[in-house]
């Protein structure tokens, strides 16, 4: 193999590491899961030819198909784990993978968008977990570690936030050459020492007493390292977790009751009863009902798929940023950074207004991405207000205001000129009949909120350093009621604030102030690594 | 149709100089409008001639909409226009749906130059900014090479000293 022309590159050898080698199998079995299902949707079209195989002995031959189905998968995951290797250095993750299409990958640690420790029902099972780092490039970019050891896959993540915080291992830990990889002994308290102590509450002894200083000196030395050993080893713990703080939970109870109380399933079972009726009227001729059998599935799985990933939903703080838990079936522990959030939106549809709960969601660069990225972007599946308002402290810990929680109250079920806000003049309300009181804009000294929506409300806010960049326009029919609408673009995910219908002048103003702002912010913003400190 | 000083001001802020476009866009423009609607709007009056007048119908459809091309898109084109300032890229463009964008250089990730064969026989270019929003659309067509090339260089050193995380 011409491995070694490709590979001369900054790591040392001695730093590759393979994924868990159970990983084929649990790959493998995906295949299988997904041959499944194919067979069953093929199955479901006809039934009765599904009973005339089982009669006769067909379903042996399928069985055996299946399971050369499962080792050719199980075979084919085996030669890519074989491939497939990572590696940490100071600055970057580096992933080789690929057989017949060799991929190298470097993600650089300071662009470090979120990192995820994703466990999937069987892997759970196991003990086994999956790493995700996200970094914001585009579709397809984050670098996925599936599957380690759940706590290889913790060790891991501490590590790399540690990393991309800026802190370093060690004092060697500058030069990232082997001298660095072969003998120091990353010890525990090393870490914090090359630091501001102030600064670094990311290995404070005392927070965990299962700490692991006395195991480490052991591991370090057992390292002498020959490299193929080391590629599966235990991945020694170099970076303690930093210390998290539980900031609220979500009660199962109103997570369900929550989402029973969705626009969607109110609908259906509005939608329902009109058919009952409909039946009963024409003569109990029930055919009509059977138009709404795929939408009671589509809903079942809506329902599920919202209960399952809000199911547990714990949210916490630390150093390294937000700390968000949820996941019934598949359990996923996201890290966002300080200042990796884009832009927040809290939202309430019209049924959740009695309870006055809210749904709180995030723009993180990398996240939209991702297939299921409606349930990586929840910041909150169902929060009171007090909730709502702590998530939004979470994101941005100073709104700019002297007293945040008047505004937000203003902001949330607020109209008119509530609170400050800059509103639609009444004239708006010959394109917004029902809204315009609603919509309205406040800036403070940090971020922009954009409020609308009469029935279903909702509010966006986006810090004044994370606006990517402004969008002015203006339709014909504004343009003769002398209105406008601002679009704020932000990183691709469930936020995308527009002021609508707005005063024209006041909006081109507004757009004026908000570019300038928007540059004084980023310049005065924190570093990447948040653990730097402000120069 | 509209008055005039509630227009000005949001699309024309202050101290700016508006660099218009090129009108060899409009040229190029009307060329891909012709060259995909001609041929078939010529079969069109061809059958209609030949087979039943009622085929007259969408033959006159597709002519109405390329006569309504060719008067609208020199406007459009006219209506199109950027501003560099300071700190950011201002584009303009639209008449009836009117757009301006302002692009900060320190959000900037990338800039793209494209220019397809018509194009090239026009002699423009266009170039693109991205940002880490997809819901940017800052793109400024109807550039020539030269000044696709300066601004692209221009964009990306501003950019470059400007350079912000995300």
């Amino acid at each position: 193999m011409t491995e070694d022309e490709l590979d001369a590159g900054p790591v040392p050898e001695d730093r590759w590491r393979r994924m868990h080698p159970a990983t084929p199998a649990l790959r493998g079995w995906k295949v299988v899961f997904a041959v499944l299902l194919i067979v069953w949707y093929q199955i479901g079209d006809n039934l009765q030819d599904a009973y005339r195989l089982i009669d006769g002995h067909a379903w042996l031959y399928m069985l055996g198909g299946l399971a050369v189905v499962a080792l050719v998968g199980v075979g084919w995951s085996a030669i890519v784990w074989r491939v497939t290797r990572f590696a940490v250095t100071d600055d970057a993750v580096h992933v080789h993978s690929g057989l017949v299409f060799r991929q190298q990958r470097r993600a650089r640690l300071d662009r470090l968008q979120a990192v995820d420790v994703v466990q999937p029902l069987l892997a759970r099972l196991v003990g086994l977990a999956e790493l995700k780092l996200e970094v914001a490039g585009g579709s397809g970019s984050a670098v996925e570690l599936a599957y380690l050891r759940e706590s290889d896959a913790q060790a891991l993540r501490a590590e790399l936030l540690a990393l991309a915080a800026g802190l370093r291992q060690g004092s060697a830990g500058a030069a990232s050459g082997p001298v660095a990889a072969d003998g120091v002994p990353f010890s525990v308290e090393a870490a914090p020492g090359s630091t501001d102590p102030t600064t670094a509450p990311t290995s404070d002894p005392t927070s965990d007493p299962t700490s692991i200083p006395t195991s480490v000196p052991a591991a370090a030395g057992t390292i002498p390292a020959v490299r193929a050993t080391r590629l599966t080893d235990r991945i020694e713990r170099r970076f303690e977790d930093a210390p998290e703080q539980e900031v609220y939970t979500v009660p199962t109870p109103r997570l369900l009751i929550a989402t029973l109380r969705s626009g969607a399933v109110v609908g259906l079972v509005a939608a329902a009863i009109a058919v009952v009726v409909g039946v009963i009227l024409a003569d109990g001729d029930i055919g009509a009902a059977f138009v709404f059998v795929p939408g009671v599935f589509a809903l079942v799985g809506f329902v599920w798929n919202r209960v399952n990933s809000g199911a547990g939903f714990r949210a916490a703080i630390s150093p390294d940023g937000i700390r968000l838990r949820h996941g019934l079936t598949e359990a996923r522990t996201q890290t966002v950074p300080p200042g990796r959030v884009q832009a927040v939106r809290i939202h309430q549809g019209l049924w959740w207004r009695g309870p006055d709960w809210w749904r709180v969601e995030m723009n993180v660069a990398g996240y939209a991405q991702a297939a299921n990225n409606a349930r990586e972007t929840v910041l909150h599946p169902v929060a009171t207000r007090d909730e709502a308002a702590t998530a939004l402290w979470l994101v941005l810990p100073d709104l700019g205001v002297a007293d945040p929680r008047a505004l937000l109250d203003a902001a949330l079920s607020g109209r008119d000129e509530d609170g400050g806000f800059l509103t639609a003049p009444r004239r708006a309300r010959w394109l917004d009949p029902f809204g315009w009181r609603r919509r309205g804009v406040f800036v403070t000294s940090t971020a922009l909120l954009v409020r609308s929506g009469r029935w279903g409300r909702q509010l966006d806010v986006v810090p004044h350093e994370r606006t990517q960049s402004l969008g002015y326009v203006q339709g014909p029919w504004q343009r003769r009621l002398g209105v406008a609408t601002i679009a704020v673009h932000s990183t691709p995910g469930p936020v995308t604030p527009r002021v609508e219908h707005l005063d024209a002048d006041a909006l081109a103003r507004l757009l004026d102030e908000q570019a300038e702002r928007a540059r004084a912010a980023r310049a005065l913003a924190g570093p990447e690594q948040w653990m730097r400190g402000t120069a | 149709m509209t008055s005039e000083q509630t227009v000005g001001l949001p699309f024309e802020p202050e101290g700016v100089e508006w660099t218009p476009v090129s009108t060899r866009l409009a040229g190029a423009r009307l060329t891909v409008l012709g060259v995909v609607l001609g041929p078939v709007t010529l079969l069109l009056i061809v059958l209609a001639v030949v087979v039943t007048p009622w085929i007259w119908i969408p033959a006159g459809v597709l002519l109405a909409v390329i006569t309504f091309g060719a008067v609208l898109v020199p406007r459009q084109v006219r209506a199109m226009a950027y501003a560099e300032r300071a700190e950011d890229l201002l584009v303009r463009k639209g008449i009836m749906f009117r757009q301006l964008v302002v692009v900060p250089y320190g959000r900037m990730q990338y800039v793209d130059v494209n220019a397809g064969p018509i194009a090239r026989r026009f002699s423009i270019a266009s170039v693109q900014l991205h940002t880490a929003s997809p819901m940017t659309s800052a793109s400024i067509d109807g550039l020539p090479p030269q000044e696709a090339a300066r601004l692209r260089d221009r964009l990306a050193s501003r950019g470059e000293a400007r350079l912000a995380g995300l």
